[in-house]
């Protein structure tokens, strides 16, 4: 099979769908609705290891690229809200440990669960990724290098990776984000099988980039 | 349900929804009103209070966060307004209607406890999310400063 | 310079506080009613009017009858009455007036409660003076001239006898009162303590916790109500269910308020009250409600729609209201022609604190108690939800939160009255911060067309200027064309120096509450005139600051017939009183740009803008820097501005009100604006109606007021509307992109 040449870095804002221009290089896949997320199963027909894992990762990617991800892995020193995205208001800073300023720490605001009436979001922990997680403005690929490397992904062994992604609350909030949120695609199982098929896979990165 | 905390110094057992905001709590049933409703979705500071010495958002902390911790509202900041911020306040004549004030000392002094002397930046960062209507942020500023004993004049 | 210290044992005695209630900072209304009580008396010493009272023991107590919301009066009246009096301020208890018609007007807008009331605040306090001299003057057997009131005491200079103020009071109480106009007041050379900084009377309590705003007020047996109010002004409730809100622990009861009918000045905005033990609880039963609105006549507005109507509007000829020589025919022989369009939108007042009133009524009596700007019209609204005599209703005004206008507006009482009645206990009524955003009485939105005819040597020979807005009488009358009372602010009484000039105002519809917003109309009139001026100068190449002066002219006060008019509503003053002055126009003009060294402006690599403006009887002028951020956004990194207020009795309070003009002029100016679709705001919080935050604020913003010894003129609001030009003026040195409506957004290039 022919692999795609990518067409250049494209900055993923929002939850997207692999388009049609990606199906023939992704054989059997076809478009996902934007809610859902591919089952592992889906992907059985890339018969090519390598480029099944890296199908794998990118559809995983529709979850890490989405705002409700994205908005608290930036590279700055403030968090994102909403879709554009725009900068979260009022102004807070990262801080000295990623939870805020004295002052204005992250849990000054944010409970231990969403505040329906008052529209704050909330779940345990409630905190920034550090610097070296930044995902914001990145591709599929580049965040998938990051996830595999212990320097930048808080020193996880892959299988802690597959445990944090399938367990762990202030991840799972980006499937329970309160109302008048888009919540990412899927599931936070759903998700956790993809992360530990890919690792199963050999944890390939993609070549190609996600379109909207 | 019943919840126990220790406010401004003292032991209270109030028996509320778990989930009522603190904010509430203090002003409808506690009888302290010096914390201010003034937005009721944590983006104007004013309702501001001490919870194990952080500042927290009183209007959207759960009454059951507080359960077993130390709360401080701005009655308690001080025995009798002799906290260095209050008489700042007072001396550079910060407030104007005064309503968003108790909520800016209460966050300026979690600041002044962790950072005895914070420069500009450092305190624009931390009173960012305390609005003033009336605009007296230059005085506030002032009154930090005079306070953390960093005064320029 | 730091101002006077209210000192806490000053502070503790002027508010004759118990240790115990008060250390808990909590306020219940009986502890009011005792104090008020204990200060006033029982009907013993003198209290020639209801705004001092000298108590046998010597204590003094002094009103303040105009609403405190940060500008100051609670510091400023009861000084004023004490210098006037002769009082000790050790020994003197500030007394909130209620609503009373004896205090004569109390509506605390137009930055009027000094320029308007100064003599007639001093002749209360003269009056008491008098009796106090007549009563020790009999006494001794002397003459009443050779006694002299100071320090709390009267003195009989000749023999040096003094008798205290209680003393005297149970005497002077028995004699006759003067009327205000056989009274002397002192020259202001007497006053002791006004026209210097003046402490802050509620700073001590403010920065404890214990200052008492309007729903720190707890009544025993009160429900707290809060209104699902139908989306656009005028809709109502066609069906609702309120068992799941009926069903929230605490709620009580759930009432239906009536629907309003056009014009809608202060009758409640109707929907659904939800009343409750706590605020929590009736929040969330308000959350509970299942409603389905009938959507009213005002349903389809929409904000861009209306700008286009309003641009339609000024491109036609509308109502003259000022006129000087022949515009049209100098635009017809032009050598060259400015022209352009602005658009102020509406603003919301958004004070931090939401309106809340609390009322209650009892045997065919009612008390409110409110965080209003105008108890007397608040009390003549409660009297008529009730059908009751006014003389029934008794109105208490508490600290205000902020006002800005907003709390003139009786509604939120309307509402409380309403509610009391229906329900039979006490009730408070909560406004949430989007109650208020959505219900506000918005600042009436507006667009300006702006023509010039420029000869060729570049001066202006013409000034056409056509504006169209819903006016505020809107509310009250249905009114849809502005009157020559809403163009003399910043229009009629624009000073120019050209021979041909027309005002024109044009007819526009409103669809929402229209009110006023500090400053109200000279807020869209400032920024129009003020850029236009500024795109003047540089289509001249000429500097801004020589061109707004050339274009005011030489110092002189300006004649009706020089305005092309024929009378000046003038804010209620005299002309002769307050002339339309520009010396001092021009006075603070040139104060304000050597204060920001205008003329350096090229060398030092900073973006200048200038604006000024006259309102309320004062002359402000403003240079604000534009900076850019490494973001691509701009910021306001210094402002200038100085003031002439003439006679000033509280410059501290003064210079504090200017700096806080300063502020709130740049959140319009960069955020400013609230739009409508299908008739409700899009802007529910702050998160919406963004404010200028402690990090947007200028690192510096430097204060002048003008040493005058003239009428004093307004305070509170003249600091806004050159504010939000100046800004536009100095993005345009900074960029040269020009922005001519608010918010200043870089991507709206006009």
């Amino acid at each position: 099979m022919l692999l795609a040449r990518s067409i250049g870095a494209t900055i993923l804002i929002g939850g997207c769908a692999a388009t049609g221009r990606d199906a023939k290089n992704s054989a059997s896949v076809s478009p996902s609705a934007s809610s859902e997320l591919k089952d592992p199963a889906a992907f059985a027909g890339i018969s090519d290891t390598a480029e099944r894992s890296g199908a794998l990762f990118l559809e995983a990617s529709r979850v890490l690229l989405h705002p409700r991800c994205i908005n608290c892995h930036p590279d700055g020193d403030s968090p994102y809200q909403g879709n554009l995205p725009q900068l979260h208001d009022p102004p807070v800073s990262r801080g000295p440990d990623d939870r805020g300023v004295v002052g204005m720490r992250c849990n000054s605001c944010h409970q231990d669960q969403n505040i329906e009436l008052a529209a704050v979001p909330g779940v345990t922990n409630w905190r920034l990724a550090p610097r070296e997680m930044a995902w914001v403005g990145k591709t599929p690929a580049a965040v998938c290098e990051q996830l595999k490397d212990p320097k930048r992904n808080g020193g996880h062994t892959l299988e802690q990776i597959v445990e944090h992604t399938t367990y762990d609350e202030l991840v799972g909030w980006g499937w329970k984000p309160g109302a008048g949120r888009e919540p990412v695609p899927g599931t936070q199982a759903g998700f956790g099988a993809l992360i530990a098929e890919w690792i199963h896979t050999g944890a390939q990165c993609p070549v190609q980039e996600a379109r909207r | 349900m019943s919840i126990r905390f220790r406010l401004n110094g003292v032991d209270r057992d109030i028996d509320a929804d778990p989930e009522m905001p603190l904010l509430w709590a203090l002003r409808d049933l506690l009888g302290l009103t010096g914390t201010k409703y003034g937005c009721g979705h944590a983006l104007c500071g004013a309702c501001t209070v001490h919870v194990d010495g952080d500042a927290v958002r009183s209007c959207v902390v759960p009454l059951r966060r507080v359960s077993g911790r130390t709360v401080t509202t701005i009655e308690g900041l001080s025995a009798d307004g002799n906290h260095p911020l209050q008489k700042a306040w007072v001396d550079l004549a910060v407030p104007q209607c005064g309503f968003c004030q108790a909520g800016q000392i209460m966050t300026a002094a979690a600041l002044l406890a962790r950072i005895p002397h914070p420069n500009d930046s450092e305190i624009d960062r931390s009173m960012a999310g305390n609005l003033c209507r009336c605009g007296t942020y230059q005085r506030i500023r002032a009154a930090i400063k005079k306070a953390a004993g960093t005064t320029e004049d | 310079m730091s101002p006077p210290v209210m000192t806490r044992r000053s502070f503790l005695r002027t508010f004759n506080l118990a240790a115990g209630g008060l250390a808990l900072g909590y306020f219940p209304v009986e502890v009011w009613a005792q104090k008020r009580k204990e200060r006033t008396g029982n009907g013993e010493g003198l209290r020639p009017n209801l705004f001092v009272h000298v108590a046998p023991d010597g204590r003094v107590t002094l009103a303040c009858h105009r609403s405190e919301m940060g500008q100051g009066v609670r510091s400023t009246i009861p000084a004023l009455l004490a210098d006037e009096l002769g009082a000790d301020m050790a020994k003197v208890t500030i007394l909130q007036g209620d609503g009373d018609k004896r205090y004569g007007d109390q509506n605390t807008d137009g930055s009027s409660s000094i320029r308007s009331h100064f003599e007639e605040i001093r002749r209360a306090a003269a009056t008491a003076r008098n009796m106090l001299i007549a009563a020790a003057a009999r006494r001794w057997k002397v003459s009443e001239q050779s006694c002299e009131a100071r320090d709390h005491q009267v003195v009989h200079r000749p023999s040096g006898r003094k008798l205290g103020f209680g003393e005297l009071a149970n005497d002077a109480g028995k004699l006759p009162v003067p009327k205000p106009d056989e009274v002397q007041i002192r020259p202001n050379s007497e006053l002791r303590r006004v026209f210097k900084p003046l402490p802050d009377v509620d700073a001590p309590a403010i920065s404890t916790g214990a200052a008492v705003f309007g729903a720190d007020v707890r009544l025993p047996g009160m429900l707290i109500a809060v209104i699902a109010r139908p989306p656009a002004v005028g809709g109502g409730v066609r069906r609702y269910d309120a068992s799941r809100a009926l069903a929230v622990p605490g709620v009580k009861k759930v009432l239906e308020l009536p629907r309003p009918t056009a014009p809608y000045a202060f009758q409640p905005w109707g929907g659904l009250a939800v009343l409750a033990d706590t605020t929590w609880a009736a929040m969330r039963g308000r959350a509970a409600l299942d409603i389905t609105w009938d959507e009213g006549p005002n349903a389809s507005y929409d904000s861009d729609v209306f700008r286009a109507a309003l641009s339609a509007a000024v491109a036609s000829p509308g109502v003259e209201h000022r006129n000087v020589g022949d515009v049209d025919a100098a635009l017809a022989k032009a050598a060259r022609v400015v022209e352009a369009e602005y658009h102020v939108p509406h603003l919301a007042h958004v004070p931090m604190e939401p309106p809340v009133a609390i009322a209650r009524y009892e045997d065919g009596k009612c008390e409110v108690w409110a965080s209003t700007q105008a108890p007397q019209e608040a009390g003549k609204e409660a009297a008529r939800v009730l059908g009751i005599d006014e003389g029934a209703v008794r109105v208490h005004v508490t600290l205000l939160g902020g006002a800005f206008g907003r709390k003139s507006k009786a509604d939120f009482v309307s509402e409380a009255t309403w509610l009391a009645k229906a329900a039979g206990v006490p009730v408070r009524v909560q406004w949430t911060r989007e109650d208020d955003l959505r219900h506000d009485y918005y600042n009436t939105v507006n667009t300006q067309r702006l023509t010039a005819a420029l000869d060729g040597t570049g001066r202006v020979a013409a000034w056409r200027q056509r504006t169209a807005f819903p006016p505020i009488a809107s509310v009250f009358s249905g009114a849809r064309q502005p009157g020559a009372g809403d163009l003399q602010q910043g229009i009629l009484d624009l000073p120019l120096d050209v021979p041909n000039v027309r005002a024109e105002a044009c007819a526009a519809d409103a669809h929402v509450r229209i009110g006023w917003l500090r400053s109200v109309y000279n807020i869209f009139h400032a920024f129009a005139t003020n850029s236009f001026m500024d795109e003047i100068a540089h289509a001249r190449d000429a500097d801004p600051r020589e061109v707004m002066l050339e274009l005011y002219g030489p110092p002189r006060s300006a004649t009706l017939a020089e305005l092309g008019v024929k009378q000046l509503r003038n804010y209620g003053a005299k002309l002769e009183e307050h002339p339309v002055d520009v010396g001092r126009l021009r006075g603070v003009i040139e104060r304000v740009t050597a204060m920001a060294k205008w003329n350096e402006r090229a060398k030092n690599g900073r973006a200048l803008g200038l604006a000024a403006h006259r309102s309320f009887l004062s002359y402000v002028a403003v240079v604000a820097s534009a900076k850019g951020k490494p973001d691509g956004s701009i910021a306001v990194d210094e402002v200038w501005l100085a003031a002439d207020a003439g006679t000033v009795v509280n410059p501290e309070r003064a210079r504090a009100q200017m700096e806080g003009a300063v502020v709130f002029g740049i959140s319009h100016a960069l955020y400013g604006g609230v739009t409508f679709k299908r008739g409700v705001s899009q802007q529910s919080n702050f998160h919406e109606y963004r404010l200028v935050r402690i990090g947007d604020t200028p690192a510096r913003i430097h204060v002048e007021l003008l040493p005058s010894t003239l009428r004093p003129g307004g305070i509170g609001e003249p600091g806004v509307p050159p504010v939000a030009p100046a800004i536009a003026n100095a993005i345009f040195a900074l960029t040269g992109k020009r922005l001519r409506q608010i918010p200043l957004r870089l991507e709206r290039v006009a």
